[in-house]
């Protein structure tokens, strides 16, 4: 299926209203490919356009807000500017709040998950972690202001990378597998049931214009709609190069030049190729130019940002 | 002699470690296919959930046992190995499986393989891979006569767990609490929330209130029978942390020199450092050359017009990568002192056959 050019803005635009009337937009992809640089750019975009928007971390390190020129917000919701909030979710401060929300006083917290018995069987449990992890940004996900209506509009969860990402959003089902019936299977099965649901829940694929990653995000696509059943709503074919020169230029290039148009030429036809593979599995593609801007910042993403917004290069 | 030749030439064990996307798997293929050109048989384990070691090599699908990339294979990239290539993927729940059945006593084994606990951990819940890696390992190595492992390790977070894996499980069955928490049980003979009624019931209703009762006694019974399996768990477990330490192991971390990666590289770097582990190297994979001074000369002998604007962006476009890149080593260099850096430019294309695999492991081999 060849996509022509007016279509692929269309698509675009349309991609943009996808995204917009989903409450959760997970961003995965193979690692390297730049999901935190999409995810911030999403972010960025979705607040511009009028949505309360949360940008969740979940990698330990935290990127985006020092991506977007502020200092790191920590553990807690942070304003970064007008309908952009962040937070770098942790698995010991998520457990904490989790656990209080279940327990409602801290006394009791500091008694039973303090001691160091408990821990132990705490960390026995192997996806606690990720349960806790998800279970935050899930109750972000349903916070309501005093007036009854949702806190955030919009929330884009910068995930872990493929093989994580499906164990992470996985853990839903697997407790519920796993554990009888209580609160951690209650809280276990609105998760799954927020996750698994195409109108609330989109993920967005990122990848990269190479054969490996492009293989990857067909096999995330693969076990994100079989086996996790979270609808993947978007890939993101990041670092694409467009064609820049034609047959004749290379044709009138001399040595060493022409190499480096050659070079220049191989990169774009496989992006091309790329492209075509990733659009045949009929989920809505943008691509995003390859960025010469080193290190990444701000203007990066909101150049990446305005991409979503408008269909066109920035 | 190059470090990573010596290290193929010297050592039994290598493990490729770094952040994801930086070509881990790519190295760790093409480290193998160069032991078995050179004559050293070779064995590459990947214990990545995503299968790319298998794509890299050619092959439609890698299993749980070892697969020979075939003569053939080979032949039809114009290569003719001296010894054996071979090359596996880890699946966790047969690993598992196989390493229950060896090891709990007859009487326990259906009770384990059955616990809902053990299906979960031995198939799909995070974090269970990295201690199932290092048993394969173990095994590979002692069962095994593969002159080279070729190990393969998922993105950073993780393979820090992977490092720590072995002490995890000695911490755990080493700890007094855990003891205290376990023997009452068994000497109780039954299962269940007795073994919280030690901390009082008050810990116990109120972590119960958290996990569901049945949950703790279901999970409280899959402690106690893998308790059995403990002396075995330990035996293991200070047998990898040996192996790790050997000095015929050598950890091989992979990075590319962009900004966004070198920090984790270099914390890897100190991790390893602080644990003992010995790194052979650090692989700098896909690093851009510098544009030389011809191509821009060559440029503007061209005639002004939109041809030459196009070049001249290309070419300043080479030149940032290049200069992104040399700094990026240098930042490395700076900050892995006294491990050698081992720069792989980036291909044209990308490395996804044996051919460009054997191109590859010639920067590696010097």
């Amino acid at each position: 299926m060849v996509i022509s050019g007016d279509r692929r803005v269309n698509l675009r635009r349309l991609v943009i209203r996808e995204l917009a009337h989903r409450r959760l937009v997970v961003v995965t992809g193979k690692g390297g490919v730049g999901k935190t640089t999409v995810a911030a750019a999403l972010a960025l975009a979705s607040a511009r356009s009028g949505q309360r928007t949360l940008v969740c971390e979940v990698s330990g390190k935290e990127r985006i807000a020092p991506l977007l020129g502020r200092a790191e917000v920590g553990t807690e919701v942070t304003s970064l500017e007008q309908n952009l909030w962040a937070v770098n979710v942790r698995p010991q401060e998520a457990l904490r709040e989790y656990a209080l929300m279940t327990l409602k006083f801290e006394s009791i917290y500091s008694a039973v998950f303090e001691n160091r018995l408990v821990r132990y069987f705490l960390r026995f449990i192997p996806s606690l972690q990720e349960l806790v992890l998800l279970g935050k940004i899930l109750f972000h996900a349903k916070e309501t202001r005093p007036d009854g209506s949702p806190r955030f509009d919009k929330i884009v969860v910068d995930a872990p990378a493929t093989g994580h990402a499906i164990s992470f959003l996985s853990v839903p089902q697997v407790l519920l597998d796993t554990v009888p019936p209580g609160a951690l299977a209650t809280d276990a099965r609105w998760m799954r049931d927020l996750l698994t649901d195409p109108a609330t829940t989109g993920a967005v694929l990122v990848s990269l214009p190479e054969e490996l990653p492009v293989n990857e995000t067909l096999e995330l696509h693969a076990a994100l709609r079989t086996k996790v059943k979270v609808t993947p709503a978007l890939i993101v074919l990041n670092g694409f190069v467009e064609e820049r020169f034609s047959a004749e230029d290379l044709a009138a290039l001399p040595e060493p030049v022409h190499a480096t148009a050659k070079g220049h030429a191989a990169r774009a036809e496989l992006s091309a190729q790329c492209r075509l593979k990733l659009e045949a599995i009929g989920t809505p593609l943008v691509t995003l130019p390859r960025l010469f801007t080193s290190p990444l910042d701000r203007a990066a993403c909101e150049a990446l940002g305005r991409a979503f917004l408008a269909g066109k290069a920035p | 002699m190059t470090p990573l030749r010596e290290a193929i030439e010297g050592c039994s064990v290598l493990v490729t470690v770094g952040a994801g996307g930086v070509g881990k798997t790519t190295i760790a293929a093409a480290l193998g296919l160069r032991a078995a050109m050179e004559g050293k048989g070779s064995l590459v384990c990947t214990i990545d959930p995503a299968r790319r070691l298998a794509n890299a090599l050619g092959l439609s699908e890698l299993g749980n046992a070892e697969a020979r990339i075939s003569e053939s294979t080979l032949a039809a990239a114009g290569l003719a190995a001296r010894a054996p290539m071979h090359a596996m993927m880890l699946d966790m729940k047969r690993t598992w499986d196989e390493l229950i059945e060896r090891r709990a006593p007859p009487d326990k084994r259906e009770r384990i393989l059955n616990n809902r606990f053990y299906v979960a951990l031995s198939t799909a819940l995070a974090g269970s891979q990295e201690y199932i890696a290092m048993e394969k390992l173990c095994e590979l190595r002692l069962h095994r006569d593969y002159p080279l492992v070729v190990l393969d390790t998922p993105p950073t977070a993780h393979a820090v767990d992977f490092l720590d894996a072995p002490n995890r499980i000695l911490d755990f069955l080493d700890n007094e609490a855990a003891k205290w928490l376990l023997t009452p049980a068994l000497a109780a003979g039954k299962f269940g929330l007795k073994l919280f009624n030690l901390g009082g019931s008050y810990i116990a209703k109120t972590i119960s209130r958290f996990t569901g009762t049945e949950t703790l006694q279901q999970l409280a019974e899959f402690m106690l029978s893998l308790s059995t399996m403990n002396e075995g768990f330990r035996e293991r477990a200070h047998e990898t942390r040996a192996l790790l330490e050997a000095d015929t192991t050598g950890f091989v971390l992979v990075t590319s020199a962009l900004p966004e990666r070198l920090d984790e590289a270099v914390t890897f770097h100190t991790m390893l450092v602080q644990n003992k582990m010995r790194v052979v190297a650090v692989v700098v994979n896909r690093t851009h050359a510098p544009v030389p001074a011809e191509a821009w000369a060559a440029c503007a002998r061209l005639p002004a017009g939109a041809l030459r604007t196009k070049l001249e962006q290309t070419l300043k476009e080479n030149e940032h990568l290049a200069k992104v890149d040399a700094l990026g080593v240098q930042r490395l260099a700076a900050g892995c002192p006294g491990t050698p850096l081992v720069q792989v430019p980036r291909f044209e294309l990308d490395v996804h056959d044996l051919s460009s695999l054997w191109a590859t492991s010639n920067y590696l081999w010097g």
